[in-house]
């Protein structure tokens, strides 16, 4: 799982990854991400999730390929997905696919959806050209849609409509593992349930390895087995759902969690002890901890020892000193 | 309950060029130091009933129907003087978005004196006044808030700033528009945390809308649920949502994951999309996705009744039997 050994039954494994950008007007550099490592076995899902700027969205860009680590690797069964050589996505790779958050943004609003499918078939040579059509219909099937709506434009389907074509498109190359950054976060609430149960359904279908990226620690505790906590960067704690969830030893889980509104908590005060402070910018990062700043059980030798995971127990980590 | 410090009765909003209409015969009272959350899927109406209590309508929307009263006025056949001495003085609203709210071109500041000085006139100790609301919502540092622009500030500290010119005159009554929906949730339990000590303090009345059930769970007492431009449910906020009697709150509600539910039983959905508002005639707007639905869902138009729990439109609630 997360634990270093064990590595004959993983199949993504993040390794220390790192990335850094430079922004270009003050020469300042971000660490997005910094010696982030992972290690998900086949099947199963990984929830990562952590407020903005901690980093989820720049992993889920290496896990896919769109960009390479600055230092560090990822391996899919031991290839690496990013090709240094053409400086891309290892083609070995159409098996790892990503969803993004907003499908009115990522579906071209002037493409027919049977054709946004169409295009992923014919790039990728997956099925004969004849045989195109027919696929199509499969694919829409396949997440819940009439293959009838295949002529229709984006703006003429509902959101989750939308997103289930999104999520039709990612299944085109039929892949072994799917990024979701935010699959459910822009759909109206009534309509993030059928999207949830749609991925969980095929999940247990198809076999997939879900990367399940969010904001929302309500969706991550709904779909996820394994759970990664990020912060400025990093990851603060991870392991079994059992272990983050219900047993949470990192300040900054705790008090995501307690910060996390919750329906069936009618009438009690939950406003009472918010974390204080804002996350810091990333170009500026705190000395030792990241989170020291705003942690609740910091000591002075915070701002000044760098955490890095260490396990408690059995697949789970934290990068805290003050947690025995 | 003591007389209401404003009451809409059967709002309705209507689209000015077809005619169509966006919120239909709403009604609802807030009390002297009551919170009320308006809870809605977008379409549903909820911030067009905020922006109408305003007169802040975008062009080409206009409240056709209906009264809003608030002290002997009613607020959607008033003058605009009259409007203005009343918006951002005696009823004041925070929005989503801040950066849209605020001035990009004015110190924050002068912004706070404009409001200070519309409503009162030049008063010496505005100044003063301005870095003091600063100070209340927990702005670090207010003389160099007082001097700096809004892109100098990250979201949550530029929420604050809304809050603070929002609470700057103290309103009787705070209209937040899903305030905190664009914020991370740390920030949004320190904003959350401050509007409730705020309340407290100035026994301040709030209209609170948001889509997000779990932000008002905890903050309003009162939630109404909008449904296609109309209220479907009105209760406590401990019988609506622990209790819900409309299908359709009711759905609402099972259709999110629960902390507790440690099986993580599949999530219930509600089939289909929301109808537009205007293409739903006499009929219940969710019937077409409603399980307990039946010919008369579909010809005859519920209105809101008292039940055991709550007050719902609809003929078939969830407490009775089917």
């Amino acid at each position: 799982m997360f634990s270093s050994d064990g590595r004959e039954a993983m199949t993504l494994a993040i390794t220390d990854v790192t990335k850094k950008y430079k922004i270009r007007t003050t020469g300042a550099q971000v660490n997005a991400l910094n010696g982030v490592t992972i290690v998900l076995p086949a099947k199963q899902t990984l929830g990562i999730v952590g407020e903005s700027g901690c980093g989820k969205s720049t992993l889920a860009r290496m896990i896919t390929g769109l960009e390479q680590p600055t230092t560090g690797t990822v391996t899919w069964n031991d290839a690496e997905i990013f090709d240094k050589a053409k400086n891309m996505l290892s083609s070995k790779h159409s098996k790892i696919q990503l969803v993004f958050q907003d499908p009115y943004s990522s579906l071209n609003p002037r493409q027919k959806i049977g054709e946004a499918i169409a295009e992923v078939l014919t790039v990728h040579k997956l099925v004969e050209k004849s045989a195109i059509p027919s696929r199509i219909d499969e694919l829409l099937t396949e997440v819940g849609i009439s293959p009838d709506l295949a002529h229709r434009y984006p703006h003429q389907l509902s959101g989750g409509q939308r997103q289930r074509v999104s999520i039709a498109r990612a299944l085109a190359s039929q892949p072994d593992l799917l990024v979701l950054d935010e699959p459910v976060s822009a759909l109206d609430v009534s309509v993030r349930a059928e999207v949830m149960n749609l991925l969980i359904d095929l999940r247990e279908r198809l076999g997939l390895t879900y990367i399940f990226i969010s904001h929302d620690l309500s969706m991550i505790r709904h779909i996820s087995d394994q759970i990664a906590v990020m912060y400025l960067g990093r990851i603060v704690e991870s392991g079994s759902w059992d272990a983050v969830l219900e047993n949470p030893r990192h300040p900054y889980t705790r008090a995501l969690i307690a910060a996390m509104p919750d329906h069936t908590l009618v009438g009690n005060d939950l406003y009472e002890e918010p974390l204080k402070g804002e996350v810091p910018d990333p170009a500026a990062m705190p000395t030792g901890c990241s989170f020291h700043l705003r942690c609740p059980i910091a000591v002075p030798s915070c701002s000044v020892n760098i955490q890095n995971l260490r396990e408690v127990e059995e697949n789970h980590l934290i990068a805290c000193q003050e947690v025995k | 309950m003591s007389s209401p410090l404003i009451k809409v009765s059967n709002l309705t909003v209507s689209t000015s060029d077809d005619n169509r209409t966006l919120v239909n015969s709403v009604s609802f009272e807030i009390a002297p130091g009551e919170a009320v959350g308006v809870v809605g899927e977008s379409g549903s109406g909820k911030t067009l009933t905020a922006l109408s209590l305003l007169g802040l309508l975008p062009r080409g929307v206009q409240a056709t129907e209906g009264s809003i009263s608030y002290d002997g006025k009613d607020l959607l056949h008033t003058d605009g003087e009259t409007l203005r001495s009343i918006r951002g003085n005696k009823i004041a609203m925070i929005y989503q978005d801040p950066m849209t709210a605020l001035n990009p071109v004015m110190r924050l500041g002068a912004q706070l004196i404009e409001v200070i000085e519309s409503h009162e006139g030049q008063s010496g100790d505005a100044t003063e006044r301005v870095l003091t609301a600063f100070s209340d919502v927990g702005i670090p540092d207010p003389k160099r808030a007082y001097e700096s622009y809004p892109h100098e500030f990250s979201g949550g500290m530029r929420q604050r700033v809304m809050i603070a010119m929002a609470l700057l005159l103290s309103p009787e009554l705070l209209i937040a528009d899903e305030p905190t929906t664009a914020l991370d949730v740390t920030i949004q339990q320190q904003i959350l945390a401050l509007v409730m000590h705020e309340r407290r303090k100035r026994n301040m009345s709030m209209l609170w809308i948001t889509h997000d059930l779990g932000v008002v769970a905890n903050l309003v007492d009162r939630v109404v649920v909008m449904y296609a431009g109309r209220i479907v449910e009105v209760g406590s906020v401990k019988d609506v949502f622990t209790n819900p009697q409309h299908p359709y709150t009711a759905g609402l509600l099972a259709s999110l994951p629960k902390a507790s539910d440690k099986n993580r039983t599949r999530l219930v959905s509600i089939p289909g999309i929301p109808p537009k508002p205007w293409t739903v005639g006499e009929s219940c707007a969710f019937s077409a996705r409603c399980t307990r639905a039946d010919d008369q869902c579909r010809t005859t138009l519920p209105i809101l009744r008292d039940n055991s729990s709550t007050q719902a439109a609809c003929f078939h609630l969830m407490g009775e039997k089917q």
